[in-house]
Order: C-alpha cells, then structure tokens, then sequence
C-alpha cells in the first residue's frame, strides 16, 4: 500500500510551513510562501473529494432537469432529452459535461424565474445551494488563518 | 528576475534626484498582498541623518484589477489635509524607464492593516474603530465634487448603476472560466430591479472595507488603495463596506467592528443623506457580483499563468466561494 496523493500534499504543506517559512528572512516572500502552504494544505483536504463531488453534483442537475422538464419550452426540453442521455460519462470529459449541464440549469432558472411557482423558484434556489455545498473550498477558512499565524 | 536590491538602486538614484540631495537606504521591503501594485515599503535617510518613511506604488505587468494609477492619485489627492486621513502625495510618474514599470510615491503612514477574514482583529477598540471607519466613510461621501474634477474620470453619461454593472459584468464575460449559474441569477437580478439614480455623485472609493485602512490602538490612521475610485452612487461604497464577506464569521458586525444599524445611523448623520433601503439592498447584491469579476479576473490570471501569485488562487477559492454563498442569500431571503 502506497501513501495517498492528498497525505503527500498534506505532508508537503506542512513541511513548508513549519520547516522552510521560518527559514526566510524576507517578509514579502515568506508571507508568499505561507500562502502556498495554506493553499496546498486545503487542496489536500479536498482532493479525495472533487471527482465524487462532481458526479454528485451533475447528478443533482440530472434529475432536477428531468424532474421539472413539464415546466419548461420545447425548445429547452429537447436540450434536456439530448444532454441527459449521456451515461458512464468518462472522468476526462466529466467537467465539460458539467459545464454543459450548469449551461442548461441557468436557462431553466430563468424560464422557472418566468412563473409564479415560488415553490419551484425555491427548490431551484436549493439546488443550487446543494451544488455550492460539494464544491466550496470557503469552509476551510479558518484553516489559512492558522497559517497565517 | 529583477531583485529588490537592483530595484532599490534605481529607487535611490531616482529618489536623490527629486530631491536634489544625497540619501541613503536604511530599508526597503515588498508588502504582501497588493493585487493592484507592487506596493514597497522604504526607509530612508539623508546625510544629516534625517529619516523618512516611503511607499512606492509600482504598476504591476500582470495584476488583479487593471486600474489607472492616475485615478489612484487623483483620488489620494482629493483628499490631502482633510477629515479623511489619507497619505500625502509626494509623486506620479509615468515613465518606465526610471523603475521599470509606472509608480507613484507617497508618504508612509504610521499603523497596521488587518486582515479582512480575520475576526476580533480589532479588539478591544472595535466601538471606536468602528464609529471612526463608518464616520470616514460619511464624509467621503458628504464630500462635494466640482464638475472639472467629475470629467477627470470615465463616464459612460449612463446611470451610476448602470456604468458600474456594465463595467464588471464586462470583466466577468471577458474572463470567466467557468459556468456559475449563481452568478448569472445574481446578475438578472440586478438588470431586472433597477435602483433609483443617486441624487448625490459621490467620489466613491471603491474598496472600502476592512483590510483597507491603517490603525494605531483605537484610531484610524489612514484610507488606502484607491486604485478602483470613481465617480457614483455613495451607497456603493457603504454596499461594499457592509458586505457579509468582510465579516464572514461574525456577520452581526459589518467589517468585524460594530453592529449594522449602528453603523448605518453614523453614516447618514454625517453624510447628510438618507438611505433608501431597496437602492442599498441592490447595491448590496451588487457588491457580490462586482466582488466575484475581481475574483474571476483573479482565477483568470492564475490558470492561464500570467500571474500565479497565490493571491490569485486564493481569491477565486475564499472569497469568490463566499459571494456566491452571498448571492444565494440574498436570492433566497427574496422569495420569503
């Protein structure tokens, strides 16, 4: 068994934080450095997740989409139909695929944003809050001000 | 790679011509966290051994925001010897020979900036700090502007808010990398429910917030980085300033200082404006989707490698996550 790419990158930052950082005398550089600790610090945190994040995420916009498609234009439906079918998407394209999902939900926001359906509106709104929640790096705040300090 | 040695060289040489004496260097050192400028900090003295203390603002090849230093100057010198504590203004130069890239020159200021994100920072002076940066933030908007000042910046000859959504959203189309259906929400929503014209234009700042101004104990010691100032709406600059971001993990207190009716009350006895609070609500929703164009441009930079500072990773992750949180709230409190 082989250590794992995110304790690499963890022991990595750690390394530049508590063993190289102090070493620089120059403030502007080791402020820099301390940043490029941090940052590779929260990467590590939330590479085992991106890729089931992903397929988490588009996922969610499938089966909203397909779920309110009675709701929208023809036109807009049939870019659902032809959007959706793909299956097994390989993890090289699975961020275009992503991409093209994301395209789709924003003019399906808008039609819904047309009627007065505020329950619609809200579980769109909700959605959205679920896709955020998978890709936020924000609730590692507190992790940069501890090496800032 | 230019190092700071051959860079304080230039400086001195340039520095000891203006003012027509020998000087010499006691220090010079590069502040982290500029996005707009390299922004250095210098110590010097001159053969009496009289000492000063500079900042250098350099223009930078590749930066956060693209601004015009000369806007950044000519907004530091509205202000010189006024109730607005800003530094004094010792040069412009355009000239890229002498350091290598435009800069300017001013006075250094004596306190610290504070991280935004960092809560309790200001304790335990945070009722006077914060009457002080509300107070301040009154009279740049109190502050009447005469018209050959107004033409010395861009104007579209639309609405305020029209000028400044138009302008991000430009930044935000030309650099996106991304699809963000929050974003794109946020931004109809902004088209859809314009804001009345302010009756008042304003110098605003442009980045006023916490992070953006020197302290010493309980007082405020200087405004800085004015490089995105402009004419407009005085109720941008309170948006921007009372932005949840700036106050992420103490959200009762805007800017982690006092409480949000507190501040507000301040700002309109010393501006001598009312607040409209559906005009403050947009540009309060504004305030998110400008902050993610300077994000975005940030992330721009950083992917296709023209400027990997960590800054610019670090804004698109942090901050452009947060606003996007923002925007969501705001969207939802809607439809309540």
């Amino acid at each position: 068994m082989k250590p794992e790419i995110n304790i690499a990158l963890m022991n990595a930052a750690q390394e530049i934080l508590s063993r190289f950082s102090p070493m620089i005398e120059d403030e502007y550089e080791q402020s820099r450095l301390n940043s490029w600790g941090a940052l590779i610090l929260i990467s590590a945190m939330k590479f085992n997740q991106s890729y089931s994040s992903l397929v988490e995420e588009n996922k969610s916009m499938i089966s909203w989409l397909t779920k309110t498609k009675k709701n929208y234009s023809k036109e807009l439906s049939a870019e659902i139909d032809n959007v959706v079918v793909k299956e097994n998407v390989e993890q090289n394209i699975l961020d275009e695929y992503n991409q093209s999902l994301r395209r789709i939900l924003i003019k399906a926001h808008i039609e819904i944003d047309l009627l007065d359906d505020v329950k619609n509106k809200r579980a769109c709104l909700q959605l959205l809050r679920k896709m955020h929640s998978h890709r936020k790096v924000s609730d590692l705040i507190g992790m940069l001000q501890q090496a800032d300090s | 790679m230019e190092s700071n040695k051959d860079l304080s060289n230039k400086f001195i040489a340039y520095y000891s011509s203006l003012v027509g004496k020998e000087i010499s260097l006691l220090s010079f050192e590069r502040i982290f966290g500029g996005a707009s400028r390299e922004t250095y900090k210098i110590h010097i003295k001159d053969q009496s051994n009289l000492q000063e203390k500079l900042i250098l603002r350099r223009t930078q090849k590749s930066s956060l925001i693209e601004t015009s230093q000369s806007t950044e100057y000519l907004a530091y010198s509205a202000y010189q010897e006024t109730s607005v504590p800003v530094p004094l203004m010792i040069d412009i130069n355009e000239d890229q020979e002498i350091l290598g890239a435009p800069f300017m020159l001013m006075q250094q200021l004596d306190g610290v900036a504070a991280s935004p994100f960092t809560p309790d920072v200001y304790s335990p002076n945070e009722q006077k700090l914060g009457e002080q940066f509300w107070s301040i933030l009154g009279e740049i908007a109190k502050k009447d502007i005469e018209d050959d000042f107004i033409n010395q910046f861009d104007n579209t000859g639309n609405p305020c808010w029209k000028q400044e959504l138009d302008k991000w959203i430009a930044v935000i189309r030309e650099d996106s990398i991304s699809v963000e259906p929050i974003l794109e929400a946020g931004i109809r929503k902004l088209y859809e429910n314009e804001p009345k014209e302010s009756k008042k234009k304003s110098l605003v700042h442009g980045d006023y917030r916490n992070g953006n101004f020197l302290f010493m104990e309980d007082r405020i010691t200087g405004i800085l980085d004015w490089e995105m100032a402009h004419i407009g709406d005085p109720l941008e600059d309170l948006a921007w300033a009372l932005s949840p971001i700036w106050s992420w993990q103490d959200q009762g207190k805007p800017a982690y200082m006092i409480a949000r009716q507190e501040a507000l009350s301040i700002w309109e006895k010393v501006s001598g404006l009312t607040i409209d609070e559906n005009d403050l609500k947009w540009w309060e929703l504004f305030a998110c989707v400008k902050g993610m164009a300077i994000w975005i441009s940030a992330g721009n930079e950083f992917k296709t490698g023209k400027n990997i500072d960590p800054i610019n990773l670090f804004s698109p992750w942090i901050p452009g996550d947060i606003h996007l949180e923002i925007i969501l709230n705001i969207l939802d409190e809607d439809l309540n």
